[in-house]
């Protein structure tokens, strides 16, 4: 809008603000942060939609993102290749999900993805140490891992096949007191 | 119509594949509910484009409603940002094409909605800079775990709450009196007496709050007793009490608030739900953790956490052996209660003896000035230890002991708070009994200060009550009798030279600010052993462990000293009885909120750095989170039976007659009644004397009560509610899974085929949009579909398992027209027909029962539906196609309304698990649909039920299969308009008419999991809408006209039918010709009628729609009546 130099236009920002939780600063100030990330590589004009794909490492490295156990995995997610290369779309697309603003549906669904790392859409034993193990810093012992990992089924697993589909884990997510307010990014 | 319906029937097989293929992505959905987002969102425009090529208002508006409501919901959608933004474009243009208007009126709402939301951003921003200590209690959080940060927390609102108090009392109480009351020295009772004058800047005079500190606006009797104060009036006395009932009132407000929301945010994690693992496991990372050392803070919180829950889980499988633990806790308990008697004891024998001091001795040493305050501050802080050690006798699991240790100390500090505040009071009543005798004195003589001068000689007119009285009444009388003629010369004279000998004895009277002075020494006091406490216990011996270690002669860290811990416990309880000492005190020391609110602050860094540098975390941190409403509870314990004594006292005494707003008032709260008598108009007196006359009073409570005990059992109804649902969702996922399961199941053993593949799929579709829907928030947006199908839904989704046997019926009801068609199709392969019909009607019967079976098995079991299949499709196959024909062609004539109805049927069907067949069916349609296998339908009638006679038209109409061609220029005829005469039968159309429609249905149903329920609605009446311009258009095939002269009025206008519904049927007819308008009415309403019997009745149903199904059969003869009267009956 007041930018002189036009990054998006006004379409395009009308746009993000409606598929996402932001504001058209919000937005702008997203692009800057992308831009950062790669000056050469992105480029400042939006308008046309350039085809703009930065790989995981660069990600990873914000600092919003830097200290995050599951980084990979969140990068993984909202990256359209799985890989981790996001384009800008998929980067405002994970941070509008972050957002504080971001319900808490929206927001099962997208930790159900993270920490599901084989993503073979299924929440396994193997996907939850993986996920303590990040999360502790692999602090504890085995047995630890291996106890808190059958309790964690145990206690969430409806349907008994050992594993967390996402209808358990969003049915478990959705009395979580403080997932909401953990489970966002302020950027 | 006509040429709407043309192209769409030619158009058909493409959409079918089209459609085809999407079911089976859809159907992977099943497996990855939450990863679909792709092949929906192509599927969205494929429905876009369908949308578009339509051009009914109607549907341009729901359209369009669509449209808006994807455009406004787009951000909560798990989609990638790029088909979120291409569904977001292409939903602007659908919407910017067909609706200019509305666009400034959202053009607004948007800008509106959008500067709102900037401005809660704003604000909400703003308010979060302003939370104090944020950072130190994160600090502590990381280190400590969410416990420790509790207490912080807990602190911190502690600090809000006083803080308001202080402004309160700051702004309409201490600062009036300050600026506009009489200043320091003019009035008696602001003059420090010349006696004290000497002292009155002695440290210990200071210290024991006595000198310049007694009369300061600390104290209440420092507060003048005029009116009005200042040049703008301000009534202070007013305000005053005012202000110390607003405390009381804001406290119990915000805490009952607090209480509230902790209750609401914990309802979403319900005690009896235990995920304490999953939690800490997907919860526990803060993704906002951005500094390397708060993540690894966070990291190491996560691990005490994890480890914390295992030993909570391994606590729960100890045992002991459970006399010798009774035995113990009856032991501890009695330990308990004998050091609770003792302390209780303790400070009322230091009160008691204080008071005797005082009496006695003229000059109190520093210790007995504080002996009070000291020993009840010494007893809160060694008495938890000592139950803390109590407490390890008894073994109780870890929590269970934080909870016992709590109740104790609780019950402790209210001991000690009640002990000393009866003592003070027993020593106000004495004061304020000898202040009554006092005043009655006066009021004879009518001046306070003659009174006064007639008892110079009282000096300890407070402490030796009994004496008093006899003496003062002799003295009095003396008085009187002297100072009556004084008073008529000047009194002045009189005054000055009494005024010193009266100064004490009134001050030393003014009780008011007696008990502020204790409760503000109480405070100080506290506060000092509470740090002397964080020093010693805490910080001396953290230095002493940690440098003497070394040269000690056992390890001092791991052995007898160690570091202190925190024990929350204790500690907040230690808040409560502080705040709780606050309220107390406040009304007669307006000064103590803003005392305690730097208390607080001083708390807050003290006790946060002891905790960071000198304790370690407790062992066995036990969550007590901020939902948890047990310290609230406490807290709200406290101010109640704080509020008490105040309320006591100032219901009961007497105002002291010389100092404070109150004086000369026979009650405190008498400024009320005062101030509305005088300063209020007439009639509001007039109305406040009735509100408050028992009248009033009585039936208002009574009311409350009733009030109360309602909502109690509204709540306990819901707290019900919520748990049957809870279990009722439980039992849906476990069930629909084991189903999914065995449909795999099903599917391995009868593999008939390639073509059952797309079956299978479909059924785990089906599947897995019930499964979908059971989940209620999908329901949320039906709303504006009155339609059945949003009724069907309501019924399954909220009487699912109450009624759910019932709503299957129904469905299987409905359901059953469609059943035939899948056999029919079979049939079709079978070649050689047999002509027999009587033969074939036989067999259909038979059929039909053979569906019953299955469709009547109302525990919706998946297995027994698929195994029941085979079975009824052997029953099948000796059936023979021209006798279905012939009941087809014979139904011909009732077919279009009984067919609308079952379209509207279907609807209810879609939900359930039965439908399955129908998708069963209907995949196979493409593949069938030319031939012209006119049969079957017969089942599609089940209204007719007494036309089993005439068969012979059947066999007739068999011929006219051939005639194909003729048929279709009649077809077209009639469509145009000219009402010739139409060929009503068509039962192939009818045949593909449902089978279309579930093939639609589900793909749009399907085509994004985000579609909610309303969507699929809608697009159900799309496609039921389609599906009838292809029974148009297919129609010709299958022709007999021999009862074409029927009721086909409807016929032209087959697609408008579904989509307007029952409502827009009757002026359809009314286009028609007039004698036939009317019968076809008839059945108009009917249908309706019977459609309503299925939403309302399904019981009741369900004996009919068998009947109807059996007597189908046969059916040849159709009449508008026949039907009618089957409704009848239905009705």
């Amino acid at each position: 809008m007041g930018n002189k130099q036009t990054i998006f236009t006004d379409e395009q920002l009308d746009a993000y603000q409606d598929c996402t939780f932001f504001t058209r600063k919000e937005i702008l100030r997203l692009h800057g942060r992308y831009h950062e990330l790669a000056p050469n590589l992105v480029p400042m004009d939006y308008t046309n939609d350039p085809d703009v794909k930065l790989p995981l490492q660069l990600i990873i490295n914000m600092p919003e993102l830097k200290e995050n156990p599951f980084r990979n995995r969140i990068v993984e997610s909202f990256s359209e290749d799985g890989q981790g290369n996001l384009s800008f779309n998929d980067f405002v697309d994970m941070f509008s999900v972050l957002s504080e603003m971001a319900p808490r549906e929206l927001k099962a669904i997208y930790a159900f993805k993270i920490y599901d790392f084989n993503t073979d859409n299924f929440i396994c034993k193997e996907d939850l140490e993986k996920t303590l193990n990040k999360l502790t810093r692999e602090e504890l012992t085995a047995e630890e891992v291996n106890l808190v990992c059958d309790k964690v089924i145990e206690e969430a697993d409806l349907d008994g096949d050992g594993k967390l589909a996402f209808a358990d884990f969003e049915n478990m997510i959705s009395r979580a007191p403080d997932f909401l307010s953990t489970f966002h990014i302020r950027i | 119509m006509t040429t709407v319906s043309e192209p769409v029937a030619i158009s058909r097989p493409v959409r079918s594949s089209r459609r085809y293929k999407s079911v089976r992505k859809n159907s992977r959905r099943i497996y990855s509910p939450y990863q679909d987002q792709q092949p929906s969102n192509s599927d969205d425009d494929d429905k876009i484009e369908e949308r578009i090529e339509s051009s009914d208002p109607e549907e341009m508006f729901q359209n369009i409603q669509i449209q808006k409501e994807i455009i406004a919901n787009i951000r909560t959608r798990p989609w990638p940002m790029r088909h979120k933004l291409k569904a977001l474009k292409q939903a602007r243009e659908i919407v910017l094409k067909y609706e200019g208007r509305l666009t400034r009126t959202r053009g607004y709402q948007a800008a509106g909605a959008d500067l709102l939301k900037k401005l809660s951003r704003l604000v909400y921003n703003i308010v979060v800079l302003f939370i104090p200590w944020e950072m130190r209690i994160k600090k502590i959080e990381s280190h400590f775990g969410s416990g420790v940060a509790s207490y912080f927390i807990f602190l911190r609102w502690l600090f809000g709450i006083n803080i308001v108090l202080t402004i309160m009392t700051g702004a309409f109480v201490i600062l009036p009196e300050l600026l506009a009351g009489a200043p320091f020295g003019t009035t008696r009772s602001k003059t420090i007496p010349k006696e004290h004058l000497a002292s009155a800047q002695d440290l210990d005079t200071i210290w024991s709050l006595g000198g310049y500190l007694q009369y300061s606006v600390l104290f209440y009797g420092y507060y003048g007793r005029v009116r009005k104060i200042g040049s703008a009036g301000y009534r202070l006395p007013l305000a005053y009490f005012l202000v110390g009932m607003t405390v009381y009132a804001y406290s119990f407000i915000i805490l009952l608030r607090k209480m509230a929301k902790n209750s609401r945010l914990s309802l979403a994690s319900a005690s009896d739900e235990n995920y304490t693992f999953c939690w800490r496991v997907f919860c526990a990372w803060d993704y906002l953790i951005g500094n390397p050392e708060a993540a690894e803070s966070k990291a190491a919180a996560i691990v005490n956490n994890i480890r914390e829950a295992i030993l909570e889980e391994q606590e729960k499988k100890k045992d002991k052996s459970l006399a010798v633990m009774i035995s113990l806790r009856i032991l501890a308990n009695i330990l308990v209660l004998l050091s609770l008697a003792g302390s209780i004891y303790i400070i009322y024998f230091v009160v008691d003896r204080s008071q005797k001091l005082e009496q006695e001795k003229p000059e109190l040493t520093l210790w007995e000035k504080n002996e009070v305050s000291v020993v009840v501050s010494l007893i809160t802080m060694i008495a938890p230890s000592a139950f803390e050690l109590v407490a390890q006798l008894e073994m109780y699991h870890p929590r269970t002991t934080l909870r016992f240790q709590l109740a104790r100390v609780l019950v402790l500090y209210l001991g000690n708070l009640y002990s000393l505040i009866i003592a003070l009071l027993d020593k106000v009543n004495s004061m304020s009994s000898t202040e009554v005798s006092v005043g009655s004195s006066n009021w004879s003589d009518s001046t306070a200060f003659l009174a006064t001068i007639a008892l110079p000689e009282e000096e300890n007119l407070s402490t030796i009550v009994p004496e008093i009285t006899e003496r003062r009444n002799s003295t009095l009388s003396l008085g009187l009798v002297e100072n009556t003629p004084r008073t008529i010369i000047p009194v002045a004279l009189n005054k000055t030279a009494s005024y010193e000998y009266n100064m004490k004895s009134q001050q030393d009277q003014c009780w008011e600010t007696y008990v502020g002075q204790e409760m503000l020494k109480l405070s100080i006091i506290d506060m000092i052993f509470t740090v002397a406490s964080i020093l010693l216990i805490d910080f001396f011996r953290g230095l002493f462990v940690r440098y003497l270690s070394d040269c000690w002669c056992w390890d001092l860290e791991s052995r007898f000293p160690e570091y202190g811990e925190f024990k929350i416990a204790e500690n907040v309880l230690h808040l409560i009885y502080n705040q709780g000492m606050i309220w107390m005190g406040a009304f007669f020391s307006p000064c103590l909120p803003a005392f305690n609110v730097l208390k607080l602050i001083g708390l807050m860094y003290l006790r946060s750095w002891a905790v960071l540098t000198c304790n370690v975390p407790h062992q066995q941190v036990f969550r007590a989170s901020r939902s948890n409403n047990f310290y609230l509870a406490m807290l709200l314990f406290m101010l109640f039976l704080c509020m008490l004594p105040t309320i006591f006292a100032i219901v009961r005494y007497r105002p002291s007659q010389t100092c404070g707003p109150f004086s000369g008032q026979e009650k405190i709260y008498d400024i009320i009644s005062e101030t509305i008598a005088t300063d209020f108009p007439l009639w509001f007196s007039k109305v406040m004397n009735y509100v408050t006359s028992p009248v009033v009073v009585l039936p208002a409570l009574l009311l409350l009560f009733m009030l109360i005990y309602y909502l109690q059992s509204i709540a306990r109804s819901l707290k019900f509610t919520n748990n049957q649902l809870r279990m009722q969702l439980q039992t849906e996922r476990t069930e629909d899974k084991k189903k999914v399961f065995q449909m795999a199941a099903a599917r391995m053993q009868s593999q008939e085929g390639s073509d059952k593949k797309p079956e299978q799929e479909s059924d785990l579709t089906s599947q897995e949009s019930s499964i979908r829907s059971s989940s209620p928030r999908r329901n949320g947006s039906v709303a504006n579909f009155e339609s059945p199908v949003s009724r069907g839904n309501s019924i399954r989704t909220i009487a699912q398992s109450a009624s759910r046997t019932d709503v299957n019926r129904a469905a299987t009801t409905s359901q059953s027209p469609s059943i035939p068609i899948l056999q029919k199709q079979r049939k079709e392969q079978i070649p050689n027909r047999h002509p027999g019909f009587l033969h074939g009607g036989a067999s259909g019967s038979c059929k039909s029962k053979s569906y019953h079976h299955v469709a009547y098995n109302p525990s919706s079991r998946y297995t027994e539906n698929v195994h029941s299949d085979p079975l009824f499709r052997k029953s099948i196959r000796p059936m023979h196609p021209e006798a279905l024909g012939g009941g087809g062609g014979g139904g011909g004539a009732q077919g279009f309304s009984s067919r609308r109805s079952h379209t509207t049927r279907y609807v209810i069907v879609n939900e359930h698990e039965a439908r399955k067949k129908l998708l069963r069916s209907s995949t196979r349609i493409p593949r069938h649909y030319r031939v012209d296998e006119p049969g079957g339908i017969v089942e599609l009638y089940p209204r007719h039920i007494k036309r089993y006679s005439i068969q012979t038209p059947q066999r007739s109409r068999q011929p006219h299969l051939s005639e194909e061609e003729e048929e279709e220029e009649e077809v077209k005829k009639v469509r145009r308009g000219s009402f010739i005469q139409t060929h009503r039968p068509r039962s192939l159309s009818d045949l593909h008419q449902p089978a279309r429609f579930y093939i639609g249905e589900k793909v749009e149903s399907h085509h994004s999991l985000v579609k909610d329920l309303m969507k699929s609605c809608y697009g159900f009446y799309e496609d039921g809408c389609e599906v009838e311009w292809e029974d148009a258009a297919s129609r010709p095939r299958s022709r007999t006209n021999v009862r074409a002269a029927d009721p086909l009025e409807q016929h032209p206008e087959p697609p408008v039918k579904p989509k307007l519904k029952h409502k827009a049927d009757p002026c359809l007819t009314e286009s028609d010709s007039a004698s036939i308008a009317s019968s076809s009415d008839q059945q108009n309403s009917s249908t309706d009628q019977y459609i309503q019997v299925i939403h309302s009745k399904e019981k009741y149903l369900k004996p009919t729609g068998k009947l109807a199904k059996k007597k189908s059969k046969a059916n040849i003869d159709f009449n508008v009546s026949g039907s009618n009267e089957l409704i009848c009956s239905n009705v």
